[in-house]
């Protein structure tokens, strides 16, 4: 593991602009400071209403922030000016967002390839690549299939690889499994850890689910209420590659899981 | 934290308000098309452009001689009737379908179809028949203004809610009550968001009519004027014409404000 | 069974129409009402010496161009302006009075400038065209869903991609809802323009068969008019189907009024 971040959040700040006339909206977020390392999946934990997507929509570039600063590679990258935002940071962080947001016009094959696409990259190998994300998440078969005629579970997975096809060597997560059943959860978790086994790619992964953020991550922050601050850290002692079905019987993961319920609340 | 402060006080910077700005811009482009108005009567010459002095002077002249008063009750006695009537076909029939579907599905193609009929062209035929009095205009404007209403009150009925006549029902409510009580009431919105496009449609169907078949009204004025290759006529009948159908417009607005009042909010319903 | 049934009470009513049609012809004479079958027949007859055909084509040609000039810019406007929503406010006082003008109270305007021939029914036909198709295209560029717009930059996609990839098909089917309502139309004002004043075209055949008593040639002409008006209507829907083959099928009228 290399020393230096690859990505680190300093003094972060956001409260959204009052009208005029009105009392100064409450900061949503406040000091808020903590780092990446290269390949490291990082899993944030708060309750509901803490500022979470915002946080990462900050990170993404999609929206300013009030203060502090994100370093990105050395770089500082933050910006208070909507104008000046730039979405993806030149593709370098890839978001998969909580709604898919796929393109309904576009089949499922179509949709995967829409990045390689504008990014002019579409050519044999990058095909082929896309191809065995597909196959590897189980969306064989369904390459010509229109969002509307595929399962919830189905359209997150055509979300996910379609962030990953195209490499960005940062890649954030907000709760992307939240809106599926139990089972099929599971199922796309432990899709999730086995494509980022392939590449180990730095993932910032946003949940609510405190079994989810422990199954997942190397490390995992756990966010206080609004304003939000990190009120703890807890590294994940997991060996991988992980099976997510059987995480809750090793040792250890109860006493992380109540300390951290514990913190929530 | 000096950037919060900056970024929360920025709203208040900008030297004009978005509200102004508008305002400045809508008054600079109806300033910019009476411009290009007097230009088009400069450069092309009053017989294709008649400047907008003469036309306020002729719509004067045509006040005061009361003249332009005969001609629009000539225009609105025929559009009332043809709207009156068109109205009373068009909630009368789906009312009647209403009462067998088997009915509604076999005419159904056929209400459709005649629509594609251009309903100006029976003119001609018409004025064979009826000659150049009311009656040609009638049959146009009726049969231009019937479909919106027919349309719109056959959505409101497959609209109500089912439930609501259930309930009636459950209460003892006669089907004659139910109809005017629940459906009645409920497609009163349909009706009048098919209103509120028909009347203007009316008028403006007489208008065209009066082109084709007539010896007076709005639109006689138009075309005789331009018979006559009197532009000043055309561009002041014109006037008359667009002011009649925005006034109609703001009538029906406002009747429907009165009328809707228990509704919560006003909703635009579009029709066809 | 049910299919056939309705079937065959759709053809009984067309019998009964027929019928009755008949009936009026005999009653007040086939000088007045001509009956069905001549004027089916000379419909045939005309379609095949080709006069129906020439005359249609005329009345195609104004709806087409008309259409064409009017649909274009007005599809054009709204993207060009979507980065600009105080000029869409600015010009919408001035757009909804071009909505509600009575265009066809325009026609003898449009005839004193530009002659009894064919420009006078295209600029007719371009001043009613226009403004549906703009508030089509506008409310399918407003329906837009932002998030999308998100996630295509997130990906790489720069502003005119945007524009390509995800705001054009987003309006498309608006595009097509105000398509399905003006281009039929389109047909309709061509051949009421040509009853006005023409010297050809189907509302100009319609015209000379009443001057010359010819009620058959007047019922033809307008028969031919409405297979017109119908066709234009079911081949934009047929184009949309096949276009838009991505959305959930459900009710077309539904999806076009949902967004406005």
């Amino acid at each position: 593991m290399s020393t230096s971040p690859l990505l680190e959040v300093r003094n972060l700040a956001k409260r959204f602009a009052s009208r005029q006339g009105r009392e100064p909206a409450p900061w949503v977020i406040r000091d808020l400071s903590f780092s990446v390392r290269d390949g490291e999946f990082l899993t944030i934990i708060g309750p509901s209403g803490s500022g979470k997507s915002t946080l990462l929509n900050m990170i993404a570039q999609i929206d300013t922030a009030t203060g502090g600063e994100i370093l990105f590679g050395g770089d500082t990258i933050v910006v208070s000016d909507p104008k000046a935002l730039k979405p993806g940071l030149d593709r370098r962080i890839g978001y998969v967002t909580q709604d898919d947001n796929l393109l309904p016009w576009r089949t499922t094959m179509d949709n995967v390839l829409f990045p390689l696409e504008v990014q002019g990259r579409l050519d044999d190998k990058t095909r082929a690549h896309a191809e065995t994300l597909i196959k590897a998440v189980g969306l064989s078969g369904y390459e010509k299939y229109y969002p509307h005629e595929l399962s919830g579970g189905m359209r997150k997975r055509t979300s996910l690889i379609r962030t990953l096809v195209y490499d960005p060597p940062v890649i954030l997560m907000d709760e992307p499994f939240a809106a599926v059943d139990a089972q099929t959860r599971v199922q796309l978790q432990e899709d999730l850890l086995r494509l980022w086994e392939m590449g180990r790619k730095t993932i910032i992964f946003v949940t609510h689910d405190i079994a989810e953020a422990i199954a997942l991550g190397d490390r995992t922050l756990v966010l206080t209420k609004q304003p939000t601050r990190i009120k703890a850290e807890h590294a994940i002692p997991f060996k991988r590659p992980r099976n997510v079905k059987d995480i809750f019987g090793l040792e250890g993961f109860a006493q992380v899981y109540e300390k951290i319920r514990a913190e929530i609340q | 934290m000096t950037t919060a402060e900056q970024v929360i006080a920025a709203p208040s910077g900008p030297l004009l308000s978005h509200r102004t700005v508008v305002r400045l811009g809508r008054c600079f482009f109806a300033l910019l098309l009476l411009a290009g108005w007097q230009w088009g009567a400069d450069s092309f010459g009053s017989v294709f452009f008649a400047p907008p002095l003469s036309v306020l002077q002729r719509l004067w002249e045509m006040t005061v001689s009361g003249e332009v008063f005969f001609d629009i009750w000539a225009t609105l006695y025929v559009s009332a009737i043809g709207f009156v009537i068109a109205v009373a076909l068009g909630l009368l029939l789906p009312f009647v379908l209403r009462l067998s579907p088997r009915l509604t599905e076999a005419v159904q193609p056929y209400i459709f179809w005649s629509q594609g009929v251009p309903k100006y062209a029976l003119a001609p035929w018409l004025i064979l028949w009826f000659g150049i009095g009311d009656v040609p205009k009638l049959v146009i404007v009726v049969a231009q203004t019937f479909y919106v209403i027919f349309y719109n009150v056959s959505a409101g009925i497959r609209a109500v809610d089912q439930r609501l006549i259930s309930t009636a029902r459950v209460m003892g409510a006669s089907e004659r009550v139910i109809a005017k009580e629940v459906i009645w009431k409920s497609l009163q919105p349909f009706f009048y968001a098919g209103m509120k496009i028909a009347a203007p449609h009316a008028v403006g169907a007489t208008i065209v009519g009066e082109f084709l078949v007539s010896t007076q009204g709005v639109g006689h004025y138009i075309e005789h004027a331009r018979e006559l290759s009197d532009t000043v006529g055309v561009f002041a009948g014109i006037v008359v014409a667009t002011v009649l159908v925005l006034v109609i417009n703001a009538l029906v607005e406002k009747m429907e404000k009165v009328s809707l009042a228990w509704r919560p909010v006003a909703k635009d319903m579009m029709t066809n | 069974m049910k299919r056939y049934r309705v079937l065959a009470d759709r053809i009984l009513v067309c019998i009964v129409c027929l019928a009755l049609w008949q009936v009026a012809s005999w009653i007040l004479g086939t000088y007045w009402v001509s009956t069905p079958w001549a004027t089916i027949s000379r419909f045939f007859i005309s379609l095949w010496d080709g006069e129906l055909i020439r005359h249609a084509g005329y009345t195609i040609e104004e709806a087409a161009l008309g259409g064409v000039i009017g649909a274009v810019p007005a599809i054009i406007l709204p993207f060009a302006l979507r980065r600009f929503p105080t000029i869409v406010q600015i010009i919408d006082p001035f757009m909804i009075g071009g909505y509600g003008l009575p265009k066809l109270a325009l026609a003898p305007l449009f005839i004193l400038w530009f002659g009894i021939g064919i420009e006078s029914k295209i600029a007719v036909v371009v001043s009613i065209v226009f403004f549906i198709e703009y508030y089509a295209t506008l409310s399918g560029v407003r329906a837009l869903d932002a998030r999308l717009v998100q996630m295509a930059q997130l990906c790489g996609a720069n502003e005119r991609q945007v524009a390509r990839h995800v705001v054009w098909p987003c309006a498309v089917p608006n595009i097509f809802a105000g398509l399905r309502i003006s281009l039929p139309i389109a047909i309709a004002v061509a051949v009421v323009t040509e009853l006005i004043s023409s010297n050809r075209g189907l509302g100009y055949l319609v015209q000379m068969g009443a001057m010359n008593f010819d009620i058959t040639e007047v019922f033809a002409a307008i028969l031919g008019a409405t297979v017109l008006v119908l066709a234009v209507g079911y081949a934009v829907d047929g184009t949309e189907a096949m276009l838009l083959r991505w959305r959930p099928s459900s009710d077309p009228l539904q999806q076009a009024t949902s967004t406005t």
